[in-house]
């Protein structure tokens, strides 16, 4: 591992986005920042992975995306289940500010369900939770997000006694 | 990502994210972060790629057993080389994108992130 790499957080951004995200990672933020120690080790943790890509199994209502077209402020404030063995057939995804054909052509790049279980085989992790979870990234009103699918969200990950939670941006 | 991940940690689980944008996701408060310098919708590394994505997977995974303070960032050593032209947004520009078109006084707003009572 080279520890010099710096990454540019606006690599492949660029026009009037490049410009409106390099302004709000500026605006004051959060001062205080929770934490939990990790309490075992690596090759002893459950590992669950939470996405905004508003990924849902084709088999589950699919993310509503009439709603963030009404009001951009808001988007669909519901959340998926994905089983460990989800497969990139099994899915579509949801989110407006990406193309979906990557995630659509291998979920693994965005969800990486079949590399956490390859893991887990190895005993690097010590297992891939039962249970990952997607919700629709980008909302500028997170509050419904945030105080009903999320709370649900953790209810499940205690009940799978969950150590380690990855979670990952599209 | 950096609220709902605060949310999952204040609730009691060890959480890390791994972001494009680690600026924004910092800025946010965010317990952890693994920074990587990928394009939008390929987080973990290209379709079919198995031995990136495994890579990424586990050097993020690793992060959380070395980063012992709240806010860490750690910038993961994966480079993106290819110089392909990629059609990395969306296929149809998003609302917010069309709703600024049309109300161009809206922007400052938006760029501050002050509510948008008018909409």
């Amino acid at each position: 591992m080279q520890p010099t790499k710096k990454i540019d957080s606006y690599r492949f951004v660029d026009g009037i986005a490049r410009k409106v995200l390099k302004r709000w990672a500026t605006l004051p933020g959060e001062t205080q920042i929770p934490w939990t120690p990790l309490a075992r080790r690596l090759s002893e943790c459950t590992v669950a992975l939470v996405s905004s890509a508003a990924i849902a199994l084709k088999s589950d209502p699919p993310f509503d995306p009439e709603i963030e077209r009404h009001d951009p402020r808001f988007a669909d404030p519901s959340y998926r289940v994905l089983p460990r063995t989800v497969r990139t057939g099994d899915i579509h995804v949801c989110h407006l500010h990406i193309n979906p054909a990557f995630a659509e052509q291998d979920l693994n790049s965005v969800l990486p369900t079949e590399r956490l279980g390859e893991l887990a085989e190895m005993g690097e992790i010590g297992a891939a939770a039962p249970s990952n979870y997607s919700y629709m990234g980008y909302t500028l009103r997170p509050e419904r997000l945030l105080r009903e699918s999320v709370p649900a969200m953790v209810q499940q990950l205690r009940e799978e006694h969950v150590d380690i939670v990855m979670l990952i941006p599209v | 990502m950096g609220l709902v991940q605060r949310e999952i940690e204040a609730a009691g689980l060890s959480t890390i994210s791994l972001s494009m944008m680690p600026e924004l996701t910092a800025s946010a408060g965010a317990p952890r972060i693994a920074a990587i310098e990928h394009p939008f919708g390929m987080t973990l590394g290209r379709p079919g790629d198995s031995t990136g994505q495994r890579e990424v997977l586990r050097a993020t995974l690793r992060a959380m057993e070395t980063m012992a303070e709240r806010g860490g960032v750690i910038h993961l050593p994966f480079e993106w080389t290819s110089t392909e032209k990629l059609a990395l947004g969306a296929p149809v520009p998003p609302p917010i994108a069309k709703y600024l078109v049309r109300h161009p006084w809206g922007f400052s707003r938006f760029l501050n992130r002050t509510p948008f009572p008018e909409f």
